[in-house]
């Protein structure tokens, strides 16, 4: 997957893209633009930095091409031995689960604590979240909170209104 | 010619400071800016901010004194003791002065918990310098992780029952500078803004935006690694330290930029966590700092 060629036409790929927002940002004066352009030229250089690191490990090991890299999502890994995650619709009606969903017992519900290897899920108003990758939960836990639990009271003492939070979570199930 | 063009100057970070620092000393000598008196309160903390605060670099500590402000009370660094350091604290109050306060005020037993010396031969706590500088200083800046929401000193259990300073001045608007230390360019930049151009623009928190605005995720040269979901499994690994607990992805300040002792390094540059120093709720709310049992699949060789 991660060939020499098809690194090198990443990175090609990625100066092309940096040498437009370059050209961007010196002819352009909206504010809000740019700041969306300069994040972008920041990520662009932060993967080429990896990209070279990339290269530069398989240059030192000549009969090692390909790299133990996943070739998972951020979002699936982790969750490989689970049922795989429907495409997720943000629609409004949310809190009613699809049919075909798990249903998680709040016992059940614990043991998806995000130890040992295990995904890390939370419940709000009925619906059990995948929150394994989620960045807001670095090793399972948020804020003094850990995951494996019903967590509709404190979603509404932090985040009330912001449902669109909970509309990019995968959903794993309902809590019964 | 309206096009702004890329500037030719050097774009470091020192380059940028010495710049800064030389206008600021031309337009002193020229009278255009004046030296203001500031009152560096220390209540109930370990003095971590005002280390942190001598380790600053373009400007040093001793620009500052020299040639920002006239330190007038700073309970670690003043030369007098006893009553007659209280005697300068009181001698402030009439003038026009910007104060500082690094620490939480310990409310306990009508804040006895936290006594910084004695006027009249009577204990002066925190509580009560708290207030009374609070009240009259023009411009109020909480330095520090304990002072801007308690921090460690009100980290359960809390037995000195340690609050903000926020909350015995509830009607002060003051700047928040939060950070278990603050980095001293975060304090001596706001500091100058404040000298220079008033009071700088700030989040809904009270943060200057020109440093807490940005997430550390955002900004963090591991974020490829992050988002390609490779993850360190130990400290000193290379890549993403999400796994570990890395509590960068909640915070916000420029520490990937600005880095550390004189822009060195910084936790991640170092392969270690973000303990998430500078978010409110540390460090009960960033608590565990590391943790290796986790979400984290450990394949068998």
């Amino acid at each position: 997957m991660h060939n020499i060629a098809l690194l090198r036409l990443q990175m090609n790929h990625l100066v092309t893209q940096a040498r437009q927002d370059l050209h961007s940002l010196s002819v352009m004066n909206d504010q809000s633009d740019q700041s969306q352009i300069l994040q972008r030229l920041w990520d662009t250089v932060s993967t080429m930095h990896f990209i070279s690191e990339m290269l530069a490990n398989q240059a030192s090991m000549p009969g090692y091409y390909v790299l133990p890299a996943p070739t998972l999502l951020p979002q699936q890994n982790g969750t490989t031995n689970q049922t795989s995650i429907p495409p997720i619709t943000p629609l409004p009606n949310q809190t009613l689960p699809p049919p075909n969903q798990r249903q998680f017992t709040i016992e059940e519900l614990a043991t998806y604590d995000g130890k040992n290897g295990r995904p890390a899920y939370v419940a709000v108003d009925g619906v059990v979240y995948d929150v394994t990758n989620n960045r807001a939960w670095a090793a399972a836990t948020h804020f003094g909170l850990t995951a494996g639990k019903d967590y509709t009271a404190e979603f509404q003492s932090c985040h009330a209104g912001q449902q669109s939070i909970l509309a990019t979570l995968p959903i794993e199930g309902s809590l019964t | 010619m309206e096009q702004p063009i890329l500037p030719p100057e050097s774009l470091t970070n020192e380059a940028i400071a010495a710049r800064l620092t030389t206008t600021a000393d031309k337009k002193q000598r020229e009278g255009l800016i004046k030296k203001r008196n500031l009152v560096y309160l220390e209540l109930n903390g370990c003095s971590g901010n005002i280390i942190s605060l001598l380790n600053g670099q373009n400007p040093t500590f001793e620009y500052t004194l020299h040639s920002l402000v006239n330190l007038r009370y700073s309970n670690s660094l003043m030369a007098s003791e006893g009553e007659q350091a209280t005697e300068k604290l009181i001698d402030v109050l009439d003038e026009d002065f910007i104060l500082a306060v690094e620490g939480a005020v310990a409310l306990k037993d009508e804040g006895l918990y936290n006594v910084i010396g004695s006027w009249n031969d009577q204990p002066l706590t925190g509580l009560q310098a708290a207030q009374m500088l609070g009240e009259r200083a023009s411009h109020i800046l909480a330095v520090g992780a304990c002072a801007t929401h308690g921090g460690v000193s009100a980290a359960k259990p809390n037995p000195s029952e340690s609050v903000s300073l926020q909350d015995v001045l509830p009607d002060r608007n003051m700047i928040k500078l939060p950070g278990c230390p603050v980095h001293p360019d975060w304090f001596l930049g706001t500091l100058a803004h404040l000298l220079l151009y008033g009071e700088p623009e700030t989040d809904n928190l009270g943060r200057p935006l020109m440093f807490y605005s940005t997430l550390i995720h955002d900004r963090c040269p591991r974020r490829p690694f992050f988002d390609r979901g490779i993850f360190a499994e130990k400290l000193g690994d290379k890549t993403c330290l999400f796994k570990l607990g890395c509590r960068g992805p909640v915070t916000r300040t420029d520490c990937p930029t600005r880095q550390w002792n004189g822009s060195v390094n910084w936790p991640i540059g170092d392969d270690t966590p973000c303990i998430g120093c500078s978010q409110f709720g540390f460090p009960d709310a960033m608590a565990p700092f590391i943790s290796f049992d986790t979400t984290r699949v450990v394949k068998d060789e």
